[in-house]
């Protein structure tokens, strides 16, 4: 948990729609956010919120609107949604000015058609520059991993071509490094950047084949990106096995002979096998038991400290987001609403879906809980957006909140008043 | 704590039979479920919670097996009545909520057909019932008047008497009942217009089209068959008056109509859909407060003016307020009739009395003398068969067919005991595999013992049921009625004949009325809608006609929330009913829960393995682990000072908004129930257990009156052993925040 000022994943206006008949369904809404390295990151939400989408946009399972996500800086996801609005709007406008000019009689014609002229070299230096940043964007988004499996190889060539000819005339030492280098070359061209986020998915049952063997599910990932070391292999598959908690005996069952709990933690091997940098946990304890509820977060707990995990973990569950993560965001209808540390969030919550929210933790304490009152929360009547429009606002140094201006004063007094007293 | 016991589960043992053996699902278990409380009942998954909730449904697998042990609900043994009667208490008093509300739910079956159906049913059932009870009871009677009349000394009455008076008791009945069907028609219609009426002001006020003039056309039929004479005595010119407005409403509508409208009517498209004029609106407003007046006036009492209609057939009652109409109609019923008819009653209930009575007593000498024979074993079932059959015989004589509130364990008796027979010689053939395991396991068992080893495993039995313990059960089946004799029997002075004359009468007029009583769909339509609104359902009219998949999951959760509540029952059971939710719909769903126990006085077991949801719903609550309660107490006495290492475990495994430290999961998983533990079954995942956890099964401690727990720790001679930080830390904290309980 040191670097923590390193960002490792940045979300940048990330809008995630689907076709739904004539109009769009926003399931993520311009969503920014920032992960730092070795840190966990909760994001909570009432069900159909977009937190799982977020996820799984990141991840590239969907192809993104618009927006940008990069990874260790380099861009793995971008969408043109926003560059294709703008060429249309800047189109729109020109059409208007033009519209404007010719039907002033006032002004000369010759002023007029210069004017005119201008108008039309300004669009179409926007309408160029947007295309670009279009191109750009869809470059970034389909080779991003043609690219680097390319540099792989290229660092792999440059390497061997000193070691060949440093073999020179050792027939046997040329071989075994021919050898070497074919079988490397083969994973580095079958390397795709995406590897490194990984996900564990909420269902343990759904998403393990059942088909399959635990060995084969857990190599299913190193077989694919080129692996074809039985032994190397094994080697690996046990390891991960034992680090996850279960044993060796284990590699040759099918999943449905495992509890539930067990079934998670395959699910968790086969994501951490690939090495990735960074995991996305889509609700990994909401189907389970309360104790094994309880092995599973210790595990991934265990697995960040000992490996250097940074962790996107979705869930609805606060009391374990609040336990599990470093910082939290909280989304409501695919907008970002409120980000914060999780204890500021927890201590100070400022927007009130996020006080509703809280309001209605469970916990185990009865005198407690026959006080609770739960806060709903009704957006048509708590925010007047109509003139002042929204944004996603710094309140305090790294506590955000979605609301305008009017909001916003008073959020900044509550917080000072509170920080006073 | 004097608070009526509604349900009862004692020594419950429940075992499934699988291909590796006998799983003890359910291991001794015992709860009282109190009016209008919530039992929580708490547990990791395998623990045998959803087994004892789906006993006492009576919806357990094929495999179940009944080991021991009864469930009492209404003086029934839920786990020996047969079917038939199960199925009259199954969602009809004990409902159930399932967690997954798409599997309770019929997929291509409209929500609203789905909540009246029951109702529908059910009213269809009733109907038939009453008539045949009616004329069972009234047969019954009318016999065993004769028979009492033949041996007694009272020359008052005579055969021809009684003869005379049931005849003409059934014809003023039905007299009565042809009134009250005409009123009640009269009445269901008048209903079923204010339905209508109030789906068309819904859909005007809400702007939607609809068919005006098939509508109004709808009304003005209902308001025509409106016609019985005692209900609308008062209203006749009024509703005259409404028929015209509402004829000359239709003509103002229908000119309004477009030509191309009616074409398409004519050929079968679109009905004419537009808004109605707010003329209209106020007729049918008018029409509906009018409406829902005569659905409020005092009823006529039918049982009385039936009589008094058969014997003065030209005299016209329904001029007359209905008060006094039955108030007349009551003092010539009485003077004329029913005095000289109770009493003659009151002959034949004393005989019938008398006579079940000594039955009674031979019943309990025969019943005492079958214990005998079961218990002294040995038995062929030729024999057990025969046996069973004479006691049935006998104990079905000792009930006296004129008591109105049956006597469910004697009603029972037959098929429970001849099940437990059956169970006894199936289970206890001889399986040559089986005796040969055993006699193997049994070996090696004794070997290592020998060696002086520690053995933490008992050898599976031979059979899948003991038999000393199937006879045992079969006793207490046969203890249970004799017990209830010899109450009977003590109690007979003390019992009241005229009472139970006038509980007879009562029980016919019931049972006629319930013949009448009718529930049409428009009706039940009505009530959905009104329960849909109750479980917070919004726009329920709107969505009467949607589908399941068109809910989200909270609203699913509801609308089976709503077909458990249709039928109105006395207890539900909800197992995990909020599992698959959020964090905001659980909290509306637990809300709901709690306003419909308050409103309807319900009594609730909740089922779940997430403590955190039980501290806000339970009173009581009841910790299960390897199908045994480990601990049980109020829910302050549970949270606030939990006694055993398994709740210290559950409440320290699920974190909370303090909590920093790294939580202390369970280790390992629950034990095989094939091969139960000796002991403790929790001794295994337990850091804090002892020697003798492993070797014997801690008792029930008590902790304080209401609080058990079954944990060596309480032994007196135990050591001092601390709660986990974790806890101990948390109960700190929420004592703080306003808990000022556990100074004890």
């Amino acid at each position: 948990m040191e670097n923590h000022n390193e960002v490792l994943l940045k979300v940048d206006h990330l809008c995630q729609y689907f076709r739904l008949g004539r109009k769009d369904l926003k399931a993520v809404d311009d969503v920014s956010f920032e992960i730092r390295k070795g840190e966990t990151f909760g994001l909570v939400g009432e069900s159909g919120c977009g937190k799982t989408t977020t996820g799984r946009s990141i991840i590239k399972l969907y192809d993104i609107t618009s927006g940008n996500v990069y990874f260790k800086g380099q861009r793995i996801g971008a969408g043109t949604h926003s560059y294709q609005d703008a060429i249309k709007n800047a189109k729109a406008d020109a059409k208007k000015k033009i519209e404007a000019l010719k039907a002033d009689k006032s002004a000369s014609p010759a002023a007029v058609e210069a004017e005119i002229k201008q108008i039309k070299a300004d669009l179409a230096e926007t309408v160029a520059k947007n295309r670009a940043l279009i191109r750009d964007a869809k470059f970034d988004h389909k080779e991003v991993d043609k690219q680097y499996a390319a540099s792989l190889v290229k660092a792999l060539d440059e390497e061997f071509a000193e070691k060949f000819a440093a073999a020179k005339g050792d027939a046997e030492q040329t071989k075994a490094l021919k050898r070497e280098y074919k079988n490397r070359r083969r994973v580095a061209k079958k390397s795709k950047y995406i590897t490194q986020i990984q996900m564990i998915f909420q269902d343990p049952i759904a998403s393990l084949d059942p088909r399959m063997t635990v060995r084969d599910i857990i190599a299913e990932g190193m077989i694919i990106n080129g692996v074809t070391d039985k032994e190397y292999i094994n080697q690996k598959v046990y390891e991960i096995l034992e680090t996850v908690g279960l044993v060796r005996e284990h590699a040759d069952r099918y999943p449905h002979e495992f509890s539930g709990g067990q079934r998670q933690r395959i699910g968790i091997a086969r994501s951490v096998v690939m090495q990735p940098e960074m995991i996305i946990a889509d609700e990994p304890v909401s189907a389970l038991d309360v104790s094994i509820q309880a092995q599973v977060i210790n595990l991934l707990n265990d697995l960040r400290e000992s490996q250097g995990l940074t962790i996107l973990f979705i869930a609805h569950d606060l009391s374990v987001v609040k336990y599990f993560s470093d910082r939290i965001g909280v989304m409501y209808f695919g907008k970002m609403v409120e980000l914060a540390d999780s204890d500021e969030l927890f201590k100070y919550p400022l927007h009130p879906y996020t006080k509703s929210l809280l309001s209605a933790i469970p916990l185990p304490d009865p005198v407690y809980e026959k006080q609770r009152t739960r806060i709903t929360y009704n957006p048509i009547a708590e925010h007047d957006y109509s003139v002042d429009t929204p944004s996603f606002r710094e309140i305090r140094p790294g506590h955000f909140v979605y609301c305008n201006d009017a909001e916003e004063a008073k959020y900044k007094a509550i917080v000072n008043g509170e920080a006073e007293g | 704590m004097n608070k009526e016991v509604k349900l009862s589960v004692n020594n419950l043992k429940v075992s499934f039979r699988t291909d590796g053996g006998k799983v003890q699902a359910v291991r001794d278990i015992s709860f009282d479920l109190y009016k209008g409380e919530t039992l929580a009942i708490v547990g990791e998954s395998g623990s045998g919670k959803s087994v004892t909730s789906k006993a006492i449904m009576g919806i357990s697998a094929v495999n179940a097996i009944y080991e021991g042990g009864e469930i009492l609900y209404d003086g029934q043994d839920l786990v020996r009545i047969p079917e038939e009667e199960m199925h009259k208490l199954r969602g009809d008093k004990i409902a159930m909520i399932f967690q997954d509300p798409l599997s309770s739910l019929n997929p291509i079956m409209r929500i609203g057909r789905q909540i009246t159906e029951a109702m529908l049913l059910k009213n269809k059932a009733n109907r038939k019932e009453g008539r045949v009870s009616f004329n069972k009871m009234l047969a019954e009677l009318s016999d065993m008047m004769k028979k009492a009349l033949a041996e007694s000394a009272d020359k008052r009455f005579t055969a021809a008497d009684v003869d005379k008076y049931i005849k003409t008791f059934d014809s003023f009945n039905i007299q009565s009942i042809k009134l009250e069907n005409s009123y009640t028609d009269a009445r269901t219609h008048t209903e079923e217009m204010i339905a209508i009426m109030e789906d068309f002001l819904f859909m005007t006020e809400k702007r939607q089209k609809i068919d005006v003039v098939g509508e109004l056309k709808q009304v003005a039929r209902k308001l025509k068959q409106i016609d019985d004479k005692y209900f609308t005595a008062k209203y006749t010119d009024v509703l005259k008056e409404h028929a015209l407005a509402l004829d000359a409403a239709i003509r103002v509508e229908k000119a309004k109509v477009s030509l191309g409208d009616s074409v398409k009517k004519l050929v079968g498209k679109n009905a004419a859909q537009k808004d109605a004029s707010p003329e209209t609106v106020e007729i049918l407003k008018a029409i509906k407060a009018t409406a829902e007046e005569m659905v409020a006036q005092t009823p006529y009492n039918f049982f009385r003016i039936g009589y008094y209609i058969y014997k003065n057939p030209t005299v016209d009652l329904s001029r007359m307020p209905a008060e006094e109409a039955n108030e007349i109609a009551i003092k010539f019923l009485m003077e004329d009739f029913m005095t000289s008819f109770l009493e003659l009653e009151k002959i034949a209930v004393q005989y019938s009395f008398r006579k079940t009575l000594e039955n009674k007593k031979e019943a309990i000498k025969a019943l005492q003398s079958t214990i005998e024979f079961f218990k002294a074993g040995n038995f062929t079932d030729r024999e057990a068969e025969a046996i069973c059959k004479s006691i049935n015989k006998t104990v079905l004589a000792a009930i006296d067919p004129l008591a109105v509130i049956k006597d469910n364990v004697a009603y029972t008796f037959g098929g429970a005991l001849e099940r437990e027979v059956e169970k006894y010689f199936f289970y206890i053939k001889n399986n040559p595999k089986e005796e040969e395991r055993f006699a193997k396991q049994t070996a090696k068992r004794e070997a290592l013992l020998a060696k002086g080893k520690k053995v933490d495993w008992n050898v599976v039995p031979k059979s899948i049921i003991e038999p000393e313990a199937q006879i045992e059960t079969i006793v207490s089946v046969l203890t249970r009625v004799m017990n209830r004799f010899k109450a009977d029997v003590e109690n007979a002075e003390s019992v009241d004949f005229d009472k139970r004359c006038v509980e007879i009468v009562d029980y016919l007029k019931g049972k006629a009325s319930q013949v009448v009583y009718k529930l049409t769909k428009r009706i039940a339509k009505e009530k959905a809608i009104k329960l849909m609104e109750e479980v917070g359902i919004p726009e329920a009219r709107m969505r009467y006609r949607q589908y399941p998949f068109e809910f989200s999951g909270g609203m699913r959760q509801r609308i089976v929330i709503a077909i458990a509540l249709s039928a109105n029952p006395d207890i539900l059971i909800c197992d995990e009913p909020t599992t698959a939710l959020d964090v905001t719909i659980q909290a509306q769903i637990l809300e709901l829960i709690n306003k419909l126990k308050r409103e309807r006085d319900l009594s609730i077991i909740f089922i779940t393995h997430d403590l955190g949801v039980v501290a806000n719903m339970a009173d009581r609550i009841a910790v299960m682990y390897a199908g045994k309660i480990v601990e049980y107490g109020t829910s302050e006495e549970v949270f606030y000072n939990p006694q055993h290492p398994y709740t210290w475990a559950l409440l320290a495994s699920m974190p909370d908004l303090d909590t920093n430290e790294k939580l202390d999961a369970i280790p390992g998983t629950p034990p095989n129930m094939i091969y139960p533990p000796v002991g403790d079954a929790f001794a295994e995942r337990n850091k804090y257990a002892m020697e003798i956890d492993f070797e014997m099964q801690p008792p029930m401690y008590q902790v304080s009156p209401t609080h058990y727990a079954a944990t060596w720790l309480l032994h007196p001679n135990a050591p001092k052993v601390e709660m986990p930080k974790i806890i101990t830390e948390r109960i700190r904290r929420m004592k703080e925040r306003g808990g000022n309980y556990g100074e004890s």
